[in-house]
């Protein structure tokens, strides 16, 4: 049987599996196992344990469950709403101020998590049901912070990223610095999408927003500033390259845990275990994916599918963009039903070495995929962040999210389409901060 | 039908590494032979990361692998003295070594444990440092060193220096942040982590280098022993061919490193017989104190040190 | 039965609990090494390692938990759109499927744990700590998700939604 047939096999049994509902983790695994029992025999068992630990040990991979850990710190204290409040008093004079707090909200928060639905939680939980009680519709009260919320894997720190630049060896510092710019930009162009809709949609602002006085506005801050204090931190560690990630994120999430514990003086155990276990559910469901995909790219490659997949599209010999635009509409799909995580750990040893021969940079096409992957987690059948809106604001029905979620949709395509005409707004930041690549 | 077998190892392929065109030469050599072999190189731990090579080698999960045998010191103690400070010295003396009653204790443990060299190979590596030229112990008391191996970094704090362990990979950033003065690597990635943009002094191998690793290209025994006679033959000449191809490279690697850091106008030096005498003094104190608690190891230190 | 399930439940939340132990462990590991590295400038031997196997350990002994809490994620489009009875079947044949994996994970891994047990092997630092140590929670944490699973089976489960995130 040729490599290409297999692997064609592999992935019919991973499609049948995943649709039964198993685990993503289990199913990667269960394919492998038996591609692995197929192609040679009961002997390549014998590995098979010493396969799945060596999946895990990697320093790179204890920032993972850190950040998740710095984001919960956050998100199951009063913090969020804290945050959320302060860019409320300082933006509610703007069109569709509201609204923008969120999104702004959102992408604060994203430089304090690592991961998306984690991102929409937090800020949700506070700012849907805020929009509609000031009479926001459900669709941009929902489509927005579902949208703002992708923003978690974007901006830094980004769960997507490190397992990106895992699998591909390149640096995680940089993969963060270079998501900056490009997460500003989607934020900047939701933004804008949600001051024109406002707008069209004739929504008066004046009896939708508080006023508020300058002393409200500065009251605030003092709670929020120690946070912010410790994202200007873990942005200037990685890009100084000061200390490595899962440094950065092991301070950073002792630090938020400690703020947390100081500032709302939570000195009783169980909010903090609640935050440790949503972080070990979370973290314990990736770093079981992350094992479960190195056993499935040791099978891919051992039986040669991945190698003779790259060579395939070579010799395709198709135009650097009409590949461009294939690879997109390929992990459009992928992410259209499965988690980022899943998408980037069984593609991206395949698509690296093809984007690299076409003459793409890699940190480019981290942005590019990481957007994709944003844009699956708001689209059905499976869009995480969706469900986590729907378990915030049961009432509303999924059709009115995904009608909200539609346009930021729009936005993010187009921010494709510019980084594909403007690659300098990705690598520029790393480049003037860290120098060329290596 | 032929059959065919893996080959790994951890290293850049197709790139002019020259660890990686060992490989390669034994796997074209092999089919060359025309013995009903196939060889499949799997680079760039693109198979099995770089330490568990050593694991699906001895299960005969994997055929052929270039592998630093340090990297299986924690299944097999021993091989920790195949990264021993100041065991080797020189380019020279390694030749004199592989045929040394040393190296026969070592390939019978290695036998034993389930794989067999075909072809010798030893790196050199160098030291550089941001503030100075590390050249007698004194000259790195007090720096944050990243070391290759346990055993050199026992003997570097027993020199005063003090140590941050991470992978060759990290120590660009590492010199660049401040967070390391010094450090100790392969030739090889000296010059591929572009280390000559950090450093200001370079000590080169030259004749009294310290650092030496031992890095053969193996056959599962496994493997071997479902081979035919020809086939065996096949596989020990083309590991013959790709020991020369080694052993042609293994003073190019220092010169293009030494070529490279000077053309960056960093200093060049070299340590003097007198330094290497210190250094041996130390490690004697240190990783070779610890490593006489292995069974077997301080004879085999007394083996190595005997050869001429 | 029920006295089995209601065990299994119980083990399986202390596995949770031991799992967000380890995690803490971990961050506060990896503080001290930043302090003693970056800022007293000494040498750390032994922290990066116990970072590594401290958060590999609570992840598999954090699955069986996880697995309670349905908390790793699958595709469920097909589950919740099929009826009841088909659903049901057809989540006994997955769950059938992974616990045939996990069985597997925990037989090789605990073949594994007792040749590096037996042989004495050790990690390759200066640390050098017996290898077994950091194996245990593979095969341990394998053998409980397999009996969370048997548990998943005998108990009829709703299908729900995932709650769960997803970076
Ligand atoms: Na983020
Ligand atoms: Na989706």
């Amino acid at each position: 049987m040729s490599p290409l047939e297999i692997g064609l096999y592999i992935f019919i049994a991973l499609m049948a599996l995943f649709a039964s509902g198993m685990p993503i983790a289990f199913a990667l695994g269960a394919v492998s196992v038996a591609a692995l029992l197929f192609t040679e025999g009961t002997s390549s068992l014998d590995i098979l344990g010493e396969t799945f630990f060596a999946g895990l040990n990697s320093f790179t991979l204890v920032s993972i469950p850190m950040f998740i850990l710095m984001g919960a710190a956050v998100a199951s204290s009063p913090a969020g709403k804290d945050l959320y409040e302060a860019l409320d008093r300082w933006l509610n004079r703007v069109p569709g101020g509201l609204v923008l707090s969120n999104l702004g909200a959102c992408s604060i928060f994203a430089a304090l998590s690592g991961s998306s639905p984690a991102t929409c939680a937090a800020i949700g939980k506070m700012g849907i049901p805020e929009m509609r009680q000031r009479g926001y519709p459900a669709e941009i009260a929902t489509g927005s912070i579902a949208a703002g919320g992708t923003l978690g894997i974007l901006i830094p720190p980004s769960i997507t990223m490190i397992v990106y630049g895992i699998a591909t060896e390149t640096s995680i510092g940089r993969l963060f610095i270079a998501g900056i710019l490009p997460g500003l930009l989607l934020t900047g162009l939701f933004m804008l999408w949600s001051i024109y809709s406002c707008w069209r949609q004739g929504l008066s602002l004046k009896s939708m927003a508080d006023r508020y006085s300058w002393k409200q506005k500065f009251e605030v801050l003092p709670r929020v500033l120690p946070f912010m204090a410790i994202i200007a931190g873990i942005l200037y560690v990685l890009y100084g390259g000061v200390a490595t990630p899962s440094e950065a994120a092991g301070v950073g999430a002792l630090f938020c845990l400690v703020l947390v514990v100081v500032i709302y003086r939570m000195f009783r155990a169980k909010p903090i275990i609640s935050m440790f276990r949503d972080t070990a559910k979370e973290s314990v469901m990736i770093m079981m994916i992350i094992a479960a995909s190195e056993l499935f790219a040791f099978t891919l490659s051992l039986t040669f599918v991945t190698q003779s997949i790259a060579e395939w599209i070579s010799m395709l010999d198709v135009n650097r963009w009409v590949l461009m635009a294939m690879i997109n509409a390929f992990l459009l799909v992928a992410g259209f039903f499965l988690p980022p995580v899943a998408v980037i750990l069984m593609t991206a040893p395949i698509l690296l070495p093809i984007i690299l021969q076409a003459g793409f940079d890699p940190y480019w096409f981290a942005v590019i995929l990481t957007i994709n992957m944003e844009i699956g987690l708001i689209t059905p059948p499976v869009g995480l962040n969706l469900y986590v809106i729907n378990g915030i604001a049961p009432d509303i029905r999924l059709q009115t999210i995904l009608r909200g979620s539609l346009p930021y949709v729009m936005c993010m395509v187009l921010a494709i389409v510019i980084l594909c005409i403007f690659p300098g707004i990705v690598t520029w930041l790393p480049t003037a901060l860290m120098g060329p690549a290596l | 039908q032929d059959m065919t077998l893996k080959a790994s190892h951890q290293f850049p392929g197709g790139k002019g590494d020259a660890r990686d065109e060992m490989v390669q030469i034994l796997a074209k050599e092999i089919e060359a032979a025309d013995v009903g072999l196939k060889v499949q190189v799997y680079p760039g731990q693109s198979l099995y990361k770089a330490r568990e090579q050593w694991g699906a080698l001895t299960k005969g999960q994997l055929d052929f692998t270039s592998f630093p045998l340090d990297y299986a010191s924690g299944r097999v103690p021993q091989f920790s003295v195949t990264l021993m400070p100041g065991l080797v010295r020189n380019h020279d003396r390694a030749k004199r070594l592989n045929d040394s009653p040393f190296m026969e204790d070592i390939k019978a443990l290695i036998e034993e444990n389930g794989a067999m060299v075909i072809a010798d190979a030893w790196l050199s590596g160098a030291f550089a440092s941001k503030s100075n030229c590390i050249t007698s112990p004194e000259s790195i008391s007090g720096q944050v060193t990243r070391a290759a191996g346990p055993a050199f970094e026992q003997m570097l704090v027993g020199a005063g220096a003090s140590i941050a362990s991470m992978p060759s990979s990290e120590i660009y950033t590492g010199m660049q942040t401040g967070v390391l003065d010094a450090a100790n690597t392969s030739s090889g990635s000296f010059v591929s982590y572009r280390l000559f943009e950090q450093v200001k002094c370079l000590t080169a191998p030259g004749e009294n280098a310290l650092w030496f690793m031992y890095e053969p290209l193996l056959v599962s025994m496994d493997t071997w022993n479902k081979l035919n006679d020809e086939q065996k033959a096949a596989v020990l000449a083309a590991g013959q061919k790709a020991e020369e191809y080694f052993d042609s490279q293994a003073r190019d690697l220092d010169a293009r490193m030494v070529d490279t850091f000077k053309q960056a106008g960093v200093e060049i030096t070299e340590m003097s017989p007198e330094d290497y005498e210190q250094w041996l003094a130390i490690a004697k104190e240190t990783s070779y104190k610890e490593f006489a608690n292995v069974d077997g190891g301080q004879e085999l230190i007394e083996k190595a040190l005997a050869v001429d | 039965m029920t006295i089995f399930i209601r065990a299994v439940e119980a083990a399986s939340r202390l596995c949770g609990l031991a799992s967000m132990v380890l995690l803490a462990a971990a961050v506060i590991v990896v503080s001290e090494m930043v302090f003693v590295r970056y800022v007293l400038g000494h040498s750390t031997i032994w922290q990066t390692e116990f970072v590594i196997y401290s958060i590999i350990a609570s992840t598999f002994i954090g699955a069986p938990y996880v697995l309670l809490l349905h908390g790793h994620v699958g595709v469920d489009l097909l589950p919740n759109a099929l009826p009841r009875g088909p659903a049901r079947l057809m989540n006994i044949v997955a769950s059938l499927i992974a616990l045939a994996f996990c069985a597997l994970v925990a037989w090789t891994s605990g073949h594994f744990w007792y040749e590096a047990f037996s042989r004495g092997w050790t990690t390759e630092t200066v640390w050098k700590i017996p290898l077994w140590i950091p194996l245990l929670p593979l095969p341990l944490g394998m053998i409980m998700t397999c009996l969370q699973y048997v548990v998943q089976i005998m108990k009829p489960v709703e299908p729900t939604q995932p709650e769960a995130f997803s970076g």
